[in-house]
């Protein structure tokens, strides 16, 4: 997108000052690394979410965080020539689109020696190495980088491995979490070893312990201050929670990701304290209960507004919990401390889960939530090119109905009497991709949300004056 | 071909036509039958416990409807495929079914399959993803994990001798599938690729035992044969995962070409491999199953100085087969929406380059219509080939 195309862009209204400042982080952000290659800081290639945030700041390693790199590229509506030039090199649309532009832009910027004509935000730096990630999820990030070394085979990979345990009905964590904390703590022992190698610096043990305990004081502030959003009208939704999960997952570990997020705590408490909501009549209170959004598209969390919607809670991007409910055990190993705490994240919502029969961890968070938020109704949206984060979704909102049905309503019962019965939330599946904006169709999405709206009016109408009737 | 041979290629016809027949008659004889998805279940385990592994087939003929209720499109549509037949009872006489964690289509709907076919036992086996020392540990106690469960749910103790056992069993199976595989280095081949697709899908349908006499009842019979089943023409490999099915495998050779090696999952990649024996047997079923077992999703550390060698060492099989076996031509033949597979197709196409093979690419979304509509593509890379 040219200088002109990107000004006459109109930008999207943020309600928070907090999530208006993103944009600006971030460019600056992308723009650091790559005056850091310029200046031979070392940098790498990785994944967001990947447990090791603070080793590499630890390190003084630069992270070019490339599925963000994508989305800003998503975002601008910039995406297409490098989802067509990976296709080009025999990579199936039907792919990882964040893979796809990046794997599009690297082998382009290495074809030229040079950034791509009118790079996004001045283009993705070169990286000295890159970190893959082998998690229980997320073939991508097992892949992506290996793919690349077609195209960069100089620049060498360390694949982390960080599994959790999965769900099961017959084993606890607990009698498994031995061996995988075991393994987790010599995967990212691997990760230190490989990093010194790389960079030729040892580990600051010390500085990491300290990073490490600003990490987990951030997670502490985040959940603080999203739970804030509980409030009527709701001071922020997840629109804005969309930026600023910006310094949650890029700036782990750092003063300014903290201090970002003391901000928006005391944005919050006064946007509270005036009773001032993301719109001024707030009528439904929405979940975002799944799937990454369409960063080309989101202006339709303002429309949501436009009809009287917000959305003050979301699964998507809330990748914390309160540290001190993880029971995480006493250690002063910063590496110990960091598998426990992903280990106790992936599985927080097991021990739920199985105290209600039927349930399961994604849907205990969803009721979770639906209860903390009072929620009307549910919002996911399924992306076609990610399996990672969207298979599943229908079959959580199926579990939920089954198990879980808030609203009262008369239902006709056998003997044709009417008698007191309970049904569950409306929801609604958005359909589109995280960047393609090939997939994505304006004038459908809104005619979804337009109904969806009306099938909410009709309850709350109803509600008002009686249970509904079925 | 005497009357008792002629038999056996019916008894493969009626066991691949009517999947799970044997399995269904062995549970009504007091047996249990466990299903499973995909290569990296370590059936050893299964047979060790006394009970039977059942691999799931998905069916390219039959139109994904009820699954579509339940799971999102996106999804793998193999696995989509065998959801749904699963869910329309396909595979009712199992009690039980084991996931491993393979890729995110597999992974991601672990729970959809847990609850909605509502089976009395289910286990999701997590494979690390990488190969070094910790991933090889932690990949032991995950199998003693799982031993653990299933021995629960069989009410027996696994021992080491019902693995070590189970694991000659395998091995034994192996051996004759790849002595199946000898007759196909003839030109022409002694053994279709339609009939030994059908051969290999049913004898992952069969207790390990009856799959060895099978295999070696149709040893007998192709050893006989005094006429190859198919004139002299290309000679093609097919590169790429799950194929349950012989309709792709019968367009090629209906379009005058010999499928003569292969690198699929109902194939090289599971047959060929061997546990160790002699040790202990969860280490040898871990190193099956994690290194040797040649499967994308298992990331692989970068070999060599160059790029070039790091191809070798990973696609080097591949190599090798096509030169033992007179290859003129590769098919890689890829699933829509599989991310392992779908972000190697530029490096094995790099490679497969570099053997001057010629190579034809396909995605394909496993039904009996899209496979019929690769026909043309099938019969210009054939012409081009000569």
């Amino acid at each position: 997108m040219t200088e002109e195309q990107e000004k006459g862009k109109k930008k999207r209204r943020t309600a928070t000052e907090a999530a208006s400042k993103i944009g600006g982080m971030v460019k600056a952000a992308i723009g650091g690394t790559v005056r850091a290659r310029e200046e031979g800081r070392p940098l790498a290639y990785t994944f967001i979410c990947c447990c090791y945030d603070e080793i590499i700041r630890a390190m003084d390693i630069v992270p070019v965080w490339t599925e963000n790199y994508a989305g800003i590229c998503g975002a601008k509506r910039d995406a297409e020539r490098f989802l067509e030039r990976a296709e080009s090199l025999s990579f199936s649309r039907s792919l990882c689109t964040y893979a796809l532009c990046g794997i599009g832009f690297d082998q382009w910027r290495e074809e030229l020696g040079s950034m791509p004509p009118d790079a996004p935000w001045g283009g993705q730096a070169r990286p000295d190495f890159m970190l893959s990630s082998g998690q229980i999820l997320c073939d991508p990030r097992n892949k992506w980088y290996q793919a690349l070394q077609q195209y960069m085979s100089d620049v060498p990979i360390y694949n982390v491995g960080l599994p959790w345990p999965v769900y099961e009905d017959d084993i606890e964590v607990a009698d498994v979490e031995d061996y995988y904390i075991r393994y987790i703590v010599e995967e990212l022992r691997g990760l230190v070893r490989f990093l010194e190698e790389q960079t030729a610096n040892k580990m600051d043990w010390d500085r990491l312990r300290e990073l490490v305990d600003l990490g987990e004081r951030t997670w502490n502030l985040i959940w603080e201050t999203y739970e804030l959003r509980r409030a009527v009208p709701t001071p922020m939704g997840t629109g804005d929670a969309m930026n600023t999960m910006v310094p949650m997952v890029f700036m782990l570990g750092t003063q300014e990701g903290y201090d970002f997020y003391v901000e928006l705590n005391k944005e919050l408490k006064d946007k509270i304290a005036r009773k001032e909501g993301v719109i001024p009549d707030e009528k439904y209170r929405l979940l975002w209960g799944g799937g990454l959004p369409s960063w080309f598209a989101l202006t339709d969390f303002n429309y949501f507004n436009s009809k009287g919607a917000v959305f003050p809670v979301e699964t998507t991007y809330r990748m914390i919990e309160p540290i001190y409910r993880l029971n995480i055990p006493e250690t002063n190993d910063p590496i110990e401390r960091l598998a426990w705490r992903w280990l106790r994240y992936w599985t927080y919502w097991y021990d739920k889960a199985k105290k209600r029969p039927g349930s399961e961890p994604d849907v205990e968070r969803l009721i979770q939530y639906i209860e903390d938020y009072q929620i009307d109704g549910i919002v996911m949206h399924e992306a076609f090119s990610c399996r990672t984060w969207h298979l599943g979704l229908i079959w959580q909102l199926n579990q939920l109905k089954r198990i879980y049905k808030p609203i009262p309503v008369l239902v006709l019962g056998p003997d044709g009497k009417k008698k007191r019965g309970r049904r569950e939330l409306p929801s609604l599946i958005l359909e589109s991709d995280i960047i393609d904006i090939s997939s994505y169709s304006e004038v459908d999405t809104r005619n979804r949300i337009d109904a969806f709206i009306e099938t909410l009016e009709s309850i709350k109408e109803k509600r008002n004056l009686s249970p509904v009737i079925f | 071909m005497d009357e008792r041979n002629s038999s056996i290629l019916s008894a493969v016809e009626k066991y691949y036509q009517h999947y799970g027949l044997r399995a269904r008659e062995l549970r009504d004889e007091g047996h249990k039958v466990i299903a499973y998805l995909c290569s990296l279940v370590p059936v050893e385990i299964i047979t060790a416990a006394g009970f039977i592994p059942l691999r799931m087939r998905g069916d390219v003929h039959e139109p994904i409807t009820k699954a579509d209720t339940q799971l999102e499109t996106i999804a793998c549509p193999f696995v989509r495929s065998c959801f749904d037949i699963a869910l329309k009872g396909k595979y009712d006489y199992c009690e039980g079914l084991i996931i491993p964690h393979a890729c995110d289509s597999m992974a991601r709907t672990y729970s959809v399959w847990r609850y909605s076919l509502g089976l009395p036992y289910s286990h999701f086996i997590n494979l690390p993803h990488t190969v070094r020392g910790p991933s090889m540990e932690f990949f032991k106690a995950e199998l003693i994990t799982f031993r653990k469960s299933f021995g629960r749910f069989a009410k027996k103790e696994i021992s080491d001798d019902n693995l070590a056992e189970a694991i000659h069993l395998y091995n034994e199976n192996r051996d004759k599938a790849k002595a199946l595989y000898e007759l196909r280095k003839s030109d022409p081949p002694l053994i279709s690729g339609t009939e030994i697709a059908k051969i290999l899908t049913v004898g992952m349908s069969l207790p390990v035992t009856e799959s060895n006499e099978l295999f070696d009842d149709v040893l007998v019979e192709f050893r006989q044969r005094k006429e190859a089943p198919s004139r002299k023409a290309p000679r093609i490999m097919v590169v790429g995962a799950c194929v349950d099915n012989i309709d792709f495998i019968s367009l090629i050779e209906d379009t005058r070409a010999n499928v003569v090696v292969d690198s699929l999952c109902i194939g090289t990649r599971d047959y060929f491999p061997h546990a160790d024996t002699g040790g202990n047997p969860i280490d040898a079923i871990a190193h099956r199953y994690l290194d040797k077992v040649n499967c994308p999703r298992t990331y692989r550390e970068k070999k060599g100085e160059t790029y070039e060698e790091d191809l070798e060492a990973r696609f080097g099989d591949i190599g090798s087969l096509s030169k033992e076996f007179a290859v003129d031509g590769i098919i890689l033949y890829i699933y829509k929406y599989c991310d392992p597979f779908g972000f190697e197709v530029a490096s094995r196409r790099a490679y497969l380059d570099s053997l001057k093979i010629p190579v034809l690419y396909l995605e394909d979304e496993y039904s009996a219509g899209s496979i019929g509509r690769l026909r043309t593509r099938i019969q210009a890379f054939l012409e081009m080939i000569g």
